[in-house]
């Protein structure tokens, strides 16, 4: 039943991001640091959402939809890989790791180009919308018009929801997979997951556009590796 | 001259925030705009023919940037308002609309998606470590505390001053935000790649902490290198995650 409802919440929640990102508002709920943290939280591991959703933050930070051009989509694979890795965890017995967000990072990551290739069918399939505004005003139906422009949103909805689903499922159904790994590989994906947060970091840098970044980001870093340290080593035993 | 009631200015701004939901390569956002003019247009309009006249004259190829439109659509009113009162023309309106949404989609691009966003995306990872699951909320907080707002703003504008909007736009410096606010989004990414590293340090521990702090950091850094070189960023990740991978895995 658990699984049941979890599902229907991801898919939900996956559904309404889509719109929220392009269709209505676009108040960055559906940003991947946002979108990752709800999902986080309706599957149960908001410490998943904000790892998570951190990483593919930063790596999607500097893309922007310019002139009605598809950038990839951020809020797919930040919701796929939060439930991906809640199904995950909770199949196996185990409990939310590094190993596991890193997986869920690595598999759901080209789920951005996939979602803005189905993004641009859907565009495609808006022009039967405006036609049928074209043909509702011809016709002097004047309410169909305004109406033909809601109705576009069903099919993102539709196939977005279902693909966040997907995440949930297919956690579940790679649980074996999972347990099959040896220890040292999950040691090696725990290693990836600060490497994979460090480099898109890196990424971030880049995607900030700012001029003098790379002097800026440097600073940045040194006085934070500084500070960090020093908290670090204050606060061991 | 205002004969809109503001029950039907409150709809039409509402109705403006799904300016894009049947967007299209053809016409792209003019779906829109009709569904946020139809309250303001009934209104105005009352005769079912002339209604059916002006929907036409919008329900052309329009885009811009979808904060930015809330301008636009109030621009359209200020214009439609001045028809319906017989003190304008219906060039004035389409002149207006198409002078003005590739310069606004431009602002709304450099100063929204370039800078204000990565800005405060950048700034709410950043408090991750302070705050944890709060960040999200403080990104919605701040991002949406400027978006509103202006989008209010600029929708009001619109009304008001129809054409001399422009005059009006020139007064909030985006170019010198916008740049301030890139470096802040460089500097909170700089900041957050060396602290994960220093916190990935920390967490294996013993012999192995400063190793495993320095090879988080220079995988950032190789990454920040290549990016710069339009390296696709896909391959980054996988080559920087596979490289960690293996260390991790064959690390005593």
């Amino acid at each position: 039943m658990a699984f049941w409802v979890d599902l229907l919440l991801t898919a939900l929640w996956g559904g309404l991001l889509s719109l929220e990102r392009r269709a209505f508002l676009q108040a960055m709920f559906s940003r991947p640091l946002v979108a990752a943290l709800g999902t986080g939280f309706f599957v149960h591991d908001v410490q998943a959402g904000v790892y998570i959703g951190l990483v593919f933050e930063l790596f999607h930070l500097g893309s922007a939809s310019l002139g009605g051009s598809h950038p990839d989509h951020e809020t797919l694979p930040s919701v796929m890989a939060v439930a991906f890795a809640a199904a995950l965890w909770h199949a196996s017995g185990s409990t939310s790791t590094l190993a596991i967000w890193a997986i869920a990072i690595l598999l759901m990551a080209p789920m951005g180009p996939l979602g803005a290739f189905l993004e641009g069918l859907i565009d495609e399939r808006a022009r039967k919308y405006a036609g049928r505004a074209q043909t509702a005003l011809t016709d002097g139906d004047m309410t169909q018009v305004g109406r033909q422009n809601l109705r576009a949103m069903w099919p993102q909805f539709v196939v977005f929801g279902l693909l966040s689903g997907l995440g949930l499922v297919l956690g579940y159904a790679l649980v074996h997979q999972y347990l099959a790994i040896p220890l040292n590989m999950l040691r090696g994906f725990a290693w990836a997951y600060p490497a994979l947060g460090s480099v898109a970091a890196a990424i971030a840098v880049r995607g900030s556009h700012a001029r003098g970044r790379m002097g800026v980001a440097f600073a940045a870093a040194v006085v934070t590796a500084a500070l960090a340290t020093i908290h670090f080593l204050r606060t061991s035993p | 001259m205002n004969r809109l009631s503001n029950f039907v200015l409150w709809r039409t701004f509402w109705r403006s925030l799904f300016l894009q939901a049947g967007f299209n390569p053809q016409s792209m956002q003019s779906l829109g705009i009709v569904f946020a003019l139809q309250p303001a247009l009934r209104e105005l309009y009352p005769d079912e023919a002339k209604r059916r006249e002006v929907m036409q004259r919008h329900l052309t190829p329009f885009n811009t940037h979808p904060y930015f439109a809330a301008a636009i659509v109030g621009g359209i009113l200020f214009h439609e308002l001045k028809i319906a009162e017989g003190k304008g023309t219906e060039a004035e309106v389409v002149h207006f609309k198409k002078a003005l949404m590739g310069p606004l989609a431009a602002i709304g691009d450099g100063f929204f998606w370039h800078s204000l966003r990565p800005a405060v995306g950048a700034f709410a990872c950043a408090c991750v470590p302070l705050v944890g699951a709060w960040a999200g909320l403080i990104f919605l907080v701040i991002y949406n505390f400027v978006h509103l707002w202006l989008r209010a703003r600029l929708f009001r504008l619109g009304l008001h001053y129809g054409d001399a909007l422009v005059a009006q736009l020139q007064a909030p410096r985006f170019n010198v935000w916008a740049q301030r606010l890139r470096l802040v989004a460089a500097g909170c990414a700089g900041g957050l790649a060396a602290w994960l590293s220093v916190r990935f340090g920390a967490q294996v521990g013993g012999s192995l902490t400063l190793v495993a702090a320095a090879v988080c950091l220079l995988l950032g850094a190789l990454a920040l290198w290549l990016v710069e070189r339009n390296v696709s960023r896909y391959w980054i990740l996988y080559v920087m995650g596979v490289l960690a991978i293996l260390i991790g895995a064959t690390s005593p």
